[in-house]
């Protein structure tokens, strides 16, 4: 095992600046899949570079809870991400608990951001807020089932192991439990990242937003780190996705330069044929109605179950 | 593949629209002639081909079609109305999964593909039942009885025998074939007399 300070700082580093690209990438293909020009892949990068300039307007009646919160929210997906394997099997950060401190991370940054949505008391801030809560109460155990599934297969909730493990046995790739656990994951991957059957990234209509709905009130660095933060949850969620389930071409533990770029390079291509994926689903779906979400939802939570249960009943 | 499947029958039973149901559908039948593809080159079962072609031919092409022109000639294209909401159906259906999967496990040994294919085709057809049971309109129970074929079929190509004897195959074929059809001119009727697709407004019919 080979937990380098290195590979900490490159993880780091490739979590911090592809995080902005791959937000663009989905916004510039979205945009060419609809017959819009759309920004360029890397405007993200200015507009973060924007936001940190900028001058900050907090709202009188916000109290430390609001300026706390970015940073909440923007560390805690950034040590989740560095817990993921992302390019070499072993993740440069393994917490106890591996995948459950993953769960957790996660839901400690969201906790901060209904928060944050509710501090400076403007309607919409709560009104975000509480869809936020009432949809991530619904995807959270799902995202747990559907991990558990790989995990318990894996004999392992470290998700260095389950990847290699999952690596070491490409048949299960067809494994029925994993099939299901895949698409429920995917679908919590849409709901978690705020993509469009359950939230819409690209508009800040009042009665729809769910995610923007909370930003509403920040400004200026906050609101860069916010930003930030959250392009970087949506690589990690993709990350998790990809790397447990099809951990094709992933190095192994002390893997020399070569076999390493390799790797990156074929977890660039998985990624972004993974983002094509949301593009399309982006782009055929229509938003649904708040009180279908639970609906979408819930047909995740039944497909994770089945795949768990299918597990114990075929071994 | 079989377990795709069986995502694509759980996501039917959570979709509300009706052309994207039918277009489900589709996507499942092409999933099945690709399963009988796989057993017939696996097998060397050459039969199998014809009954994989058939499929894609009659269940892919033919039958979304016929009733997308359906759907278009009676003018509904909005929401299913299930007597169950969507969560509850999906539980249901969960357990109904369950029952497929543990009837189905002692027959394991004798699956060559996979092992859960007969669960899977288990599972198809009792939630196609129960898909039956849970719509109101004709044409979504119609659908519901394509998605029990679909079981049917699954299970006779994916146990020991390759499949049923070809005439068997054909009969079977050809029989919902021009079921789904009469079937789709009894709902065009039903619609013209009642006004309505709602099978449970007949019960109101008095002599």
């Amino acid at each position: 095992m080979n937990r380098d300070p290195i590979f900490l700082l490159l993880q780091t580093l490739l979590l911090l600046l592809l995080a902005p690209l791959l937000s663009g990438v989905i916004k510039n293909w979205k945009a060419k899949l609809q017959n819009r020009r759309g920004p360029r892949p890397w405007q993200v990068y200015f507009d973060i570079a924007k936001f940190l300039r900028k001058d900050m307007v907090i709202s009188e009646h916000a109290s430390w809870v609001f300026s706390f919160a970015p940073y909440v929210v923007f560390l805690t997906a950034l040590l989740t991400g560095l817990m993921v394997p992302m390019v070499n099997t072993p993740a440069p950060l393994s917490l106890f608990g591996g995948v459950l401190a993953v769960v957790g991370l996660l839901a400690l940054g969201r906790f901060f951001l209904a928060l944050a949505g509710l501090d400076p008391a403007s309607a919409f801030g709560g009104m975000g807020s509480s869809r936020e809560m009432t949809i991530s109460a619904i995807a959270e155990p799902a995202m747990m089932l559907a991990i558990f599934t790989v995990a318990i297969t894996a004999g392992s909730t470290d998700l260095s192991q389950i990847a290699q493990s999952t690596q070491s046995a490409t048949w299960k790739l067809l494994n029925p439990a994993h099939v299901l656990a895949f698409v429920a994951l995917f679908i919590v991957l849409l709901a978690e990242t705020g993509r469009i059957p359950v939230d819409n990234p690209a508009t800040h209509l009042e009665l729809t937003m769910i995610h923007e709905a909370m930003l509403l009130e920040y400004s200026g660095r906050y609101l860069a780190f916010m930003e930030w933060g959250a392009s970087i949850k949506q690589l990690v969620l993709m990350t998790l996705l990809l790397n447990v389930f099809f951990p094709v071409g992933l190095a192994g533990p002390g893997a020399g330069a070569a076999a390493l770029g390799l790797s990156l390079l074929a977890y660039l291509v998985k990624l972004f044929a993974l983002s094509a994926a949301v593009v399309v689903v982006e782009t055929t779906n229509a938003k649904l109605r708040l009180f279908r979400v639970p609906d979408l939802l819930s047909a995740a939570f039944v497909l994770a179950t089945l795949a768990l249960l299918s597990t114990f009943l075929f071994h | 593949m079989a377990a795709l499947m069986l995502v694509v029958q759980l996501l039917m039973i959570a979709q509300r629209m009706l052309l994207t149901n039918i277009r489900l559908f589709a996507i499942q039948s092409l999933l099945l002639a690709g399963i009988a593809a796989v057993v017939a080159y696996y097998h060397n079962a050459s039969h199998v081909y014809v009954v994989a072609v058939l499929t894609i031919i009659g269940k892919v092409i033919f039958l979304p079609w016929l009733l997308n022109r359906l759907v278009h000639r009676i003018q509904i294209h909005q929401e299913i109305e299930p007597l169950l909401n969507a969560p509850t159906s999906m539980l249901i259906c969960g357990g109904l999964t369950l029952v497929g999967y543990v009837v189905a496990r002692p027959f394991t040994s004798l699956e060559r593909l996979g092992n859960n294919t007969l669960a899977i085709a288990l599972t198809l057809l009792l939630t196609g039942f129960f898909l039956m049971i849970n719509r109101r309109k004709a044409l979504t129970q119609v659908l519901a009885l394509l998605t029990v074929e679909n079981g049917v079929m699954l299970a006779a190509v994916a146990l020991t025998t390759y499949g049923l004897p070809l005439v068997v195959e054909l009969g079977i074929f050809f029989d919902v074939l021009v079921a789904v059809m009469v079937l789709g001119i009894l709902v065009y009727r039903i619609r013209e007399n009642f006004a309505s697709m709602d099978t449970s407004k007949l019960n109101q019919l008095k002599g």
